[in-house]
């Protein structure tokens, strides 16, 4: 992901970690500073391909194939038109027939195939249901609507933890205080002898503390105390118990044949049909056996599948 | 479909990440304890975007993925926008089980505890994949003394000969030399040295090199054990971020664990090589001779619990690989980006 660049200045996210590729209709991306400086009029052509864009339509690219990038783009703009919903079907087999023939003229747009007459349709849809897709644009509302309230919810869910939390460290505040305001009154009117009461008000705290701390018996790292606490932990009995680890080889069912081994792999000339590894590939600790083993596992695994067998 | 959100019924707020908070709940159907994560949907513009990325990776791996200990991804289910995932429920870390001063850890508890982490680390790399998260937080522990691998927002597929891999990961104080110095292309070893510094930690009960930022961790690494010379990782300096380090001599492992055995220590200075391609794998390890020497691994009902009230322990069920329920054929063949 590093190594994304812009194709025109060449400068890397590795380079410039706030780099922000743009991509246009075309589905070739340029990084932010190449766009403002070719784009400065408000329209131009793609370096690439010769394609006339226009400034506002350039996207931040959120993926790093360019294709699925203009695969996405065209899709949001074909479903803006073709917004039908499951319930405005009589059948579950004509909404599927529906959603088979949107997908056919995505696929159309995405791959240059056949684009006039696909637009035409595209056209053409839109014209004789203009009515329609106006009242489901409203429609679609409401389900942004519902989206809203999720994040309310989780939003509000958030705050009412964090308030029941300081209610809480106020509380223990307040106790504290009370605590010392007794000890000084105690001070004050008993007779007893003031390092008396002090042992005894101390103690009385150590309970309160232990009580408190036995509480959860599950719980993860966020809470863990720290520091020396009561040291009441059985000493473990040294013991000859368990046994003898033997290692088995992890053997897994490939439903195929077996890919061969690391040896083999480097013994019988595998390797000339990837690329080698470089030094830093090395550094890494990364072999062009481990690739090519993995290939090989993964072009024979599933071979010997049928359908019988399936559970 | 039923309607899942009823059938695990919320018990206990459990804690809450960047990304999800996670509740303990009841499996109403299977009677059963799990732990649901659910995937906050975050701001408005993230919420826009669909699915949370880490989640996304964490299912994609998990549902392929059958092993006794790696966490076993349950369920999966979603409302709306909502998405959440069920995992087998996991009483503890191995974070808390280090810093609780009142369990005292035996060699045997120890092996217990590496045997199990390097048999879900082995099943991994055999399918190709990285954990890239190894630390004591996510290995995650249940009643029964079972430790499983868990938290795979940052797992990968490895061995890919043109993809390029991101350097930023690995906790820092279990990072290895070779991510520090930038390699964008690597293997196993990341997941091996993370072990190294775990088992570190179980026998110093403190993090074993604990850097303050990543030049920092490599000095700590270099200052314990040793500078690296040219014949001990020769591929180094054409590492991207290469920086000469000055020599230090390093400390003997045997000078730092003094209690260790000459077979723990064997172990240990193999997943601490600094060469990533000398660096023992899973599989070596496991087969070492500390697996096969007294004193043996502790069986896992016997290893300690945090907490001193041992509730009746639910008799969990092993996981068993849920069974999609028949849907018939009434799917919809929409295709959500």
């Amino acid at each position: 992901m590093d190594d994304q660049g812009c194709p025109r200045c060449k400068t890397t996210k590795y380079r410039n970690p706030h780099l922000k590729l743009l991509v246009n209709v075309c589905g070739h991306s340029l990084c932010e500073s190449c766009v403002d400086l070719l784009f400065i009029k408000g329209s131009g052509i793609c370096p690439e391909c010769g394609t006339s864009l226009r400034r506002n339509n350039f996207r931040l690219q959120l993926f790093e194939d360019a294709f699925v990038e203009k695969e996405v783009d065209i899709r949001r703009r074909i479903l803006k038109d073709f917004n039908k919903k499951e319930e405005d079907f009589p059948t579950l087999r004509e909404y599927n027939d529906y959603l088979e023939h949107l997908e056919n003229i995505i696929f159309n747009l995405a791959n240059n195939i056949d684009v006039e007459n696909t637009k035409k349709m595209v056209d053409q849809y839109r014209k004789e249901n203009k009515e329609f897709i106006q009242k489901n644009r409203l429609k679609m509302s409401r389900d942004e609507e519902y989206l809203e309230m999720l994040i309310a919810e989780e939003e509000r869910e958030a705050k009412s933890r964090r308030e029941l939390d300081m209610i809480e460290v106020k509380n223990e505040k307040n106790k504290k205080m009370k605590n010392k305001e007794a000890l000084i009154d105690e001070l004050m009117f008993s007779d007893l002898p003031a390092s008396a009461i002090v042992a005894g008000h101390n103690v009385e705290i150590m309970e309160e503390k232990t009580t408190e701390n036995t509480a959860p018996s599950s719980m993860f790292s966020s809470g863990t105390s720290f520091g020396f606490s009561k040291a009441d932990g059985k000493v473990p009995v040294l013991s000859d118990l368990g046994e003898e680890y033997i290692h088995t080889p992890c053997i897994f069912d490939m439903l195929g044949p077996v890919a061969p081994t690391e040896k083999d792999v480097i013994n019988n000339g595998y390797l000339q049909n990837i690329r080698e590894a470089s030094d830093s590939d090395r550094g890494g600790g990364y072999e062009s056996r481990m690739a090519c083993q993995r290939a090989l596992t993964e072009a024979m695994c599933g071979l010997f599948l049928d359908s019988e067998n399936l559970t | 479909m039923e309607d899942k959100s009823k059938r695990y019924e919320k018990i206990q707020f459990l804690g809450e990440g960047q990304f999800a908070t996670v509740y303990k709940a009841r499996d109403e159907v299977k009677d059963k304890i799990v732990a649901v994560k659910k995937i906050k949907l975050g701001t408005r513009q993230e919420a826009a975007d669909g699915i949370n990325r880490t989640a996304l990776r964490e299912i994609k791996l998990l549902q392929e993925l059958n092993h006794p200990n790696i966490i076993g991804l349950l369920d999966v289910f979603g409302q709306k926008s909502n998405v959440s995932l069920v995992f087998d429920f996991m009483d503890t870390d191995l974070e808390i089980i280090i810093k609780d001063n009142n369990i005292i850890l035996t060699l045997g508890h120890i092996k217990a505890y590496m045997l199990q982490t390097l048999k879900g680390l082995e099943y991994l790399h055999n399918n190709w994949i990285l954990h890239r998260d190894m630390k004591p937080n996510n290995l995650l522990i249940n009643r029964e003394g079972t430790l499983k691998l868990g938290d795979f927002g940052l797992a990968k597929f490895f061995g890919s000969p043109n993809r390029i891999y991101t350097h930023q990961v690995v906790t820092r104080w279990y990072r290895c030399p070779e991510l520090l110095f930038g390699a964008r292309n690597y293997g196993t070893g990341v997941d091996i040295w993370a072990v190294g510094c775990i088992l570190a930690e179980l026998l110093l009960r403190i993090p074993f090199l604990p850097g303050d930022t990543d030049l920092d961790q490599l000095s700590k690494i270099f200052q314990c054990l040793g500078t690296p010379s040219k014949e001990d990782w020769p591929a180094m300096e054409f590492l991207p971020d290469f920086v000469q380090f000055k020599t230090c001599p390093g400390t003997p492992l045997k000078d730092i664990f003094i209690a260790a055995s000459d077979d723990l220590l064997d172990i240990l200075q193999g997943m601490l090589m600094m060469d990533p391609l000398k660096r023992v794998t899973a599989t070596q390890a496991l087969k070492s001779s500390y697996f096969t020497n007294k004193p043996y691994a502790t069986p896992c009902h016997m290893l300690p619990m945090v907490g001193d009230k041992k509730e009746v322990i639910d008799q969990c069920k092993r996981s068993q690989k849920r069974k999609l329920e028949g849907e018939g054929g009434g799917l919809v063949k929409r295709l959500v980006f």
